[in-house]
């Protein structure tokens, strides 16, 4: 592919930021603009350098991590709780969650309610105050480009589509409907460990009578054994 | 029998009072002391006299009549709100089922047009005839006003209050959806009633023409033709009209239904941190984001140091104060938090250089912890900052060069604001 850099006039302000974590979106209209005139060329610039561009066509560009550094890392959780929250408890107030989480917005004024209603669950995120709430999640949501706060009023962006998804993704996980159900641990993977045939012999337990089968010599090097460890230990 | 221009006139005579009327009887019916409250509301110079004589004009033109069993209350005549809601394009959606119906009553008057001609009955296959286009002229107009019916349905729920939950928005939306148009879709089927019905009736009339040819002309073929021609039309009709009630509400009906999947995912997920803990919600649905990057101010020596006493750690017991004992020595002094450095900068604001606030804040303090909090402080966003000329500070071991900054509270207008990076040496 032909790149002509002259063309890409905002790559650095648009590589620092997404290089941040940052979502690019119409609030920074420069930038977006940029992007969106010449995807495809700073999606093949980026994944050059090693860089996956997401282009979403609900309006927002982001890079996805590398999937050997990727991990889900402390704030993805904490916003994704924090999403799950403002869903439920603008639902339960009969307002509706998507059309201030799409593009509407939410008063600093209601965030002490809400970490008081939600207080146990937010605890899991290590929030206990309004402080915490608003340096842990809403400053990071700003940062990450999924907020913008203007006077006291935080106004969702169209990358929150992100945290959205997450929510589909919970209600079409059937396992995770049906753990809820059972009083069971959520499904673990069991790995069955090869066993040595020698450790099937041994026995740890007083009470066990069942009758060795080891010689007298053999008992008698494996005490001495044992007592020269001790002794090195 | 009560005259029709009496009527077209009476109409036309009060349509200032009836149009509005109209509106509140879409609701359902009026008690005769709301309609009296309505119309006096509308004609303020009119005396009850007036409203009474006009009401009793209505009744007996048969505009307005009484409910069964409800002497008191009154309704439009059904023909005449049907005909006021056609001169004001206000469209009732019928139901799939009245066309099923009419389509059932074509495929029995194709019948009677096969029974006719084989009869050679001329004047029965005309009556019969113009019974089938009259019936399919009901048709393709029962069509056109639910098309109408559609975008109202639509316009309703995009333009409705958006504080009111979405579910409620768009319940007449799921409704129109679930009772017209998901019938309408398996009517409309390659193999559904409206396309075997209009198969049946095109096959009648074509084999009739055919035969007409044949055997002698019992009708004009040009009423044939006509017939078939608006067959096609009405068959074609209803796939616009099945094509455009989809276009229309099918994004509304997504809407709704992932909102729908939003909520019920949100509350599934509460549910199981609430039993399991945070990390319980599936690490895959999770968005995977870079972390944010801090801008490190470090230099090669520190980072150096850093690494080494990685490399070198050794862990150290930890002596926890006991409570019978007192401090002996010097108390020692927590360190700094960061909340508390920046409520302490931003009481002290404005301030005319940040390193010489430091230093005055913090004598004792170490050279890479003074940094630190210079460059902590002069990026924090509360803070507006304007770059200084270069000078030597002295820390209590070091003596620093470096371009300060004056900070100012970003709510107020700074001379310069500058996002560079901070260089120190």
């Amino acid at each position: 592919m032909h790149l002509d850099l002259s063309e890409l006039s905002q790559l650095a302000p648009i590589f620092r930021e997404l290089f941040k974590g940052f979502h690019i979106s119409r609030r920074d209209p420069e930038l977006y603009a940029q992007l969106s005139n010449f995807q495809d060329q700073y999606r093949g610039l980026f994944r050059a350098l090693g860089y996956e561009l997401v282009c979403d066509t609900r309006g927002f560009y982001y890079f996805v991590p590398e999937q050997a550094a990727a991990q889900v890392n402390k704030t993805a959780q904490r916003l994704s709780l924090f999403t799950f929250i403002l869903v439920e408890h603008l639902a339960d107030q009969g307002r509706d969650p998507m059309a201030v989480l799409d593009g509407g917005s939410l008063g600093r004024d209601e965030l002490p309610s809400l970490l008081e209603k939600y207080r146990d669950l937010f605890i899991q995120a290590e929030v206990q105050t309004p402080d915490e709430l608003e340096e842990k999640i809403m400053r990071r949501m700003t940062q990450l480009g999924f907020a913008s706060e203007d006077n006291g009023i935080y106004r969702f962006l169209p990358p929150m589509h992100r945290f959205l998804d997450v929510c589909l993704s919970v209600q079409q996980d059937r396992d995770l409907a049906a753990s809820l159900h059972s009083a069971l641990p959520l499904p673990t993977p069991v790995l069955i460990e090869e066993e040595d045939p020698q450790e099937l012999n041994k026995t740890d337990d007083p009470l066990d009578l069942s009758p060795f089968d080891e010689s007298e010599e053999d008992a008698l090097a494996r005490a001495i054994a044992d007592e020269q460890q001790e002794i090195d230990a | 029998m009560i005259e029709p221009k009496r009527v077209l006139r009476a109409l036309a005579e009060h349509w200032a009072l009836l149009e509005p009327l109209c509106e509140r009887f879409d609701g359902g019916t009026l008690s005769l002391g709301e309609l009296r409250q309505q119309l006096a509301a509308q004609q303020l110079d009119s005396t009850p006299q007036d409203i009474t004589s006009l009401l009793d004009v209505w009744i007996r033109l048969d505009i307005l009549v009484p409910v069964a069993k409800s002497p008191n209350r009154f309704e439009l005549n059904a023909q005449i709100h049907d005909f006021l809601a056609y001169l004001r394009r206000e469209h009732r959606l019928g139901l799939c089922l009245e066309i099923e119906a009419y389509l059932r009553h074509l495929e029995r008057l194709a019948g009677h047009i096969q029974d006719a001609f084989e009869i050679r009955d001329g004047n029965d296959l005309a009556r019969q005839l113009r019974l089938l286009d009259m019936r399919v002229r009901d048709v393709l107009k029962k069509l056109d006003n639910d098309e109408q019916a559609l975008v109202a349905v639509a316009e309703r729920a995009k333009t409705s209050d958006r504080q009111i939950p979405l579910r409620q928005r768009y319940a007449e939306v799921l409704a129109t959806w679930d009772e017209y148009v998901e019938p309408m879709i398996q009517l409309v089927n390659a193999d559904g009633a409206f396309e075997q019905g209009v198969r049946k009736v095109e096959t009648v009339l074509l084999r009739l023409l055919g035969e007409q040819a044949r055997l002698g002309h019992l009708v004009d073929d040009d009423m044939l033709l006509r017939t078939h021609a608006r067959i096609l039309e009405m068959q074609t009709s209803a796939q616009l009209t099945l094509r455009k009630a989809r276009e229309l509400l099918l994004p509304l009906r997504e809407e709704a239904r992932r909102h729908n999947a939003v909520t019920r995912g949100a509350a599934l997920a509460l549910s199981v941190i609430r039993r399991k803990g945070l990390d319980a919600v599936p690490q895959a649905a999770m968005p995977l984001f870079t972390r944010p990057q801090s801008t490190f101010l470090g230099n090669a020596s520190q980072v150096e140091a850093y690494v080494y006493a990685l490399a070198r750690f050794e862990p150290k017991p930890a002596q926890f104060p006991k409570a019978h004992k007192s401090h002996k020595g010097e108390p020692q002094r927590a360190p700094r938090t960061v909340k508390e450095m920046l409520q302490r900068c931003e009481n002290a604001l404005p301030l005319p250089d940040l390193m010489v606030w430091l230093l005055e804040q913090e004598p004792e303090g170490a050279t890479d912890e003074l940094l630190y909090w210079f460059s902590r402080l002069s990026r924090e966003k509360r803070f507006a900052r304007a770059r200084l000329d270069r000078r030597d500070y002295l820390t209590r071991e070091h003596q620093v060069s470096l371009r300060s900054f004056a900070l100012t509270s970003s709510r107020e207008p700074s001379p310069e604001t500058t996002a560079s990076p901070v260089h120190a040496s």
